[in-house]
């Protein structure tokens, strides 16, 4: 039951051009930007919209293929969609929502309803049924669209940004369970997402899409340890620079020089944690480090228990320290400070 | 605390602002005031004598009747064209859209002619139309509900339209995605969204139906007990008994009444999801 899809479509001036592959039992996500494409990618596949160029495949069967003049509706495909805004219908009660997909394909009132009850039981939804979807908080509809979804027993189950419109404390709540039903769910699924730690969390693989193309996949620890392009840097938060290597040291494009233990010869990239570098107040004598350069502050932010210091210089860089140490060095925005990390927190990895 | 104060306490400083009262004002008075003139020289004591006619009956139930039919019929046929009208795109949309507007720009008089010329026995359909009915269809009872339809049935399109335009797509998708067809999410789906507009347009269908006259009377004619209804009756006893006519609009002003005040708060609000 492995889903497929490679082609393309035009939106007016903006070119999906894409080509993913997601195995049984796999939960595969596609990260990126708003405006990246994603949203359309679900809906190619959903068959709510038909591909230009190319084809998308389940199982071996075909169901869009432009050139072969198929097109499988959305209605005969056999996938669990749940969207954003969980597009629960607002007349129904939670065990008709449920009901509708049963329904829809033909199966008696009752039989829809026990299976309805059956899918509310398993997601420990049963004190819901008699609401209907005004009477339920944002975790309770999403929790319900997934039942929903599951209750058609589908072939593939997309999920489009599951949880972006829930609140910090729900989504941890509804994460949890969706990484467990995810778990027991035997067909592919296809996770859409601007959130790389729902990615992070909740996929074996992830793919990022930018532009309309996909400009990395990997296993999650690949994205994060070696990011291709400034997009996935940040959403990682490392600091990304590009430039050439010869022996271990990598002449960055723009001015500045990084050396990178085992580094490749040619065109890399070089990656540093924000937590690798340290912020010195004078010029550091006698450190170990083999990267030492001058740059000035231009902004703080808090982030979690540390301050990330943004800084500008020969090589931009954000820093993480603590907020101890913002108060001890008397960290500012306009403040010049000097930043140093040791060749071996240093990564550099080829281009692509 | 000044009444000023307790009132900005009140709205919040979002209060109703001093220039909408007078305008506001004049156009109730303006609105109520002929129906008050009229209800003062009702002839109360004369209420006995005219009521027992029963002509008046008959023509209050052939009002009802004509007008729930025509509502009837509106539904049935105004609801599917609502939806073409708000989701079909092809070339040509527009004018289809202006050809239903016809009908409520038309004086209804000038509607009643038009219905001759098309319904009439030397009309473009008469001959079909007597084959099928065996009769002709102006100044018959089915004629007066043609005429009602014709005049009334855009109301009904024009306020369902624009809830199918508005109505959300995203579920009508999540419907497709569950394996719903067309047909069932456009009845279990679309049509409970467009509900409250598919109400509200009904009611303003019917009453505009039960007021009908232009087209009724030159259409249907006036004939007691077969297209005699009260507002042709009225014409009637306006042009005799001058002093009883107002008499005759109160059983409409009541059915009106009635309807608009226990529709208005629940389902007349502006037509949303």
């Amino acid at each position: 039951m492995t889903l497929s899809v490679a082609g393309t479509v035009r939106r007016g001036e903006f070119l999906l051009d894409i080509a993913l592959e997601a195995a049984p039992g796999e939960v595969l996500a596609v990260l990126g930007p708003n405006g990246a494409g994603k949203s359309t990618l679900l809906r190619l596949v959903a068959g709510l919209l038909a591909l230009d160029s190319g084809r998308v495949q389940l199982s071996g069967a075909l169901l869009d293929d432009g050139a072969a003049g198929v097109f499988v509706a959305p209605q005969e495909r056999r996938l669990g969609v749940v969207f954003q805004d969980h597009r629960l219908f607002p007349h129904l009660r939670v065990l008709d929502n449920v009901a509708f997909g049963p329904r829809s394909r033909g199966v008696s009132k009752a039989a829809a309803r026990d299976a309805a009850r059956e899918w509310l039981e398993r997601l420990g939804l049963t004190g819901l049924a008699g609401r209907y979807p005004r009477q339920l908080s944002g975790g309770q509809a999403q929790r319900v669209a997934l039942a929903r979804a599951l209750a058609c027993r589908p072939a593939a189950l997309l999920l489009d940004e599951p949880l972006a419109a829930l609140d910090v404390q729900t989504r941890a709540e509804v994460q949890g369970e969706l990484r467990e039903h995810l778990g027991a769910f035997a067909g592919p699924t296809v996770l859409v997402t601007h959130d790389p730690i729902e990615a992070l969390l909740l996929a074996r693989r992830i793919v990022v899409l930018e532009a309309g193309r996909v400009v990395q996949s990997g296993s999650p620890a690949e994205i994060t340890s070696r990011p291709l392009t400034p997009y996935v840097a940040r959403l990682v938060g490392m600091n990304l620079y590009v430039g050439d290597a010869v022996g271990d040291v990598v002449t960055v494009e723009g001015g500045g020089t990084m050396v990178a233990a085992d580094a490749p010869t040619g065109h890399v990239l070089t990656a540093v944690r924000p937590s690798a570098i340290t912020m010195h107040t004078s010029p550091p004598h006698g450190s170990s480090a083999r990267n030492v350069w001058a740059a000035s502050i231009t902004s703080l932010a808090p982030l979690g228990d540390r301050i990330r210091v943004s800084t500008a210089g020969q090589l931009d860089a954000t820093v993480d320290v603590t907020a101890a140490a913002v108060a001890e060095l008397e960290l500012a925005p306009g403040r010049q400070v000097w930043l140093s990390a040791k060749a071996t927190d240093v990564s550099a990895y080829p281009a692509p | 605390m000044t009444a000023a104060s307790a009132r900005a306490r009140r709205s919040g400083g979002l209060g109703t602002p001093a220039l909408v009262v007078p305008p506001a004002l004049i156009g109730i008075i303006f609105l109520l005031l002929p129906t008050l003139a009229m209800i003062v020289r009702i002839p109360w004591s004369g209420l006995g004598r005219i009521y027992r006619d029963e002509h008046v009956w008959t023509a209050l139930r052939l009002s009802l009747e004509s007008s729930l039919e025509a509502t009837a019929a509106s539904v049935v046929f105004g609801v599917p064209l609502a939806w073409v009208l708000a989701r079909v795109r092809v070339w040509g949309m527009g004018i289809i859209r202006a050809i239903v507007t016809i009908p409520l720009v038309l004086p209804p008089v000038i509607g009643g002619v038009a219905l001759f010329d098309a319904f009439g026995r030397n009309g473009t359909l008469g001959d079909p139309i007597h084959s099928v009915l065996g009769q002709d269809l102006p100044f018959s009872f089915p004629g007066i509900v043609v005429a009602e339809t014709f005049v009334a049935m855009p109301f009904l399109v024009v306020t369902v339209e624009g809830a199918f335009r508005i109505a959300d797509r995203g579920v009508e998708e999540a419907a497709a995605t569950l394996g719903a067809s067309r047909s069932r999410i456009f009845i279990r789906v679309t049509l409970p969204l467009v509900l409250p507009a598919v109400l509200l347009g009904s009611v303003l269908c019917w009453a505009r139906a039960l007021g009908e006259f232009g087209a009724t009377l030159l259409f249907g004619g006036n004939v007691q007990g077969v297209t005699q209804t009260l507002p042709t009756l009225v014409l009637t006893v306006f042009q005799h008994n001058p002093a009883d006519a107002p008499a005759l609009a109160l059983p409409l002003m009541v059915v009106a009444l009635v309807v608009i005040g226990a529709l208005r708060d629940k389902w007349m609000r502006p037509v949303a999801s």
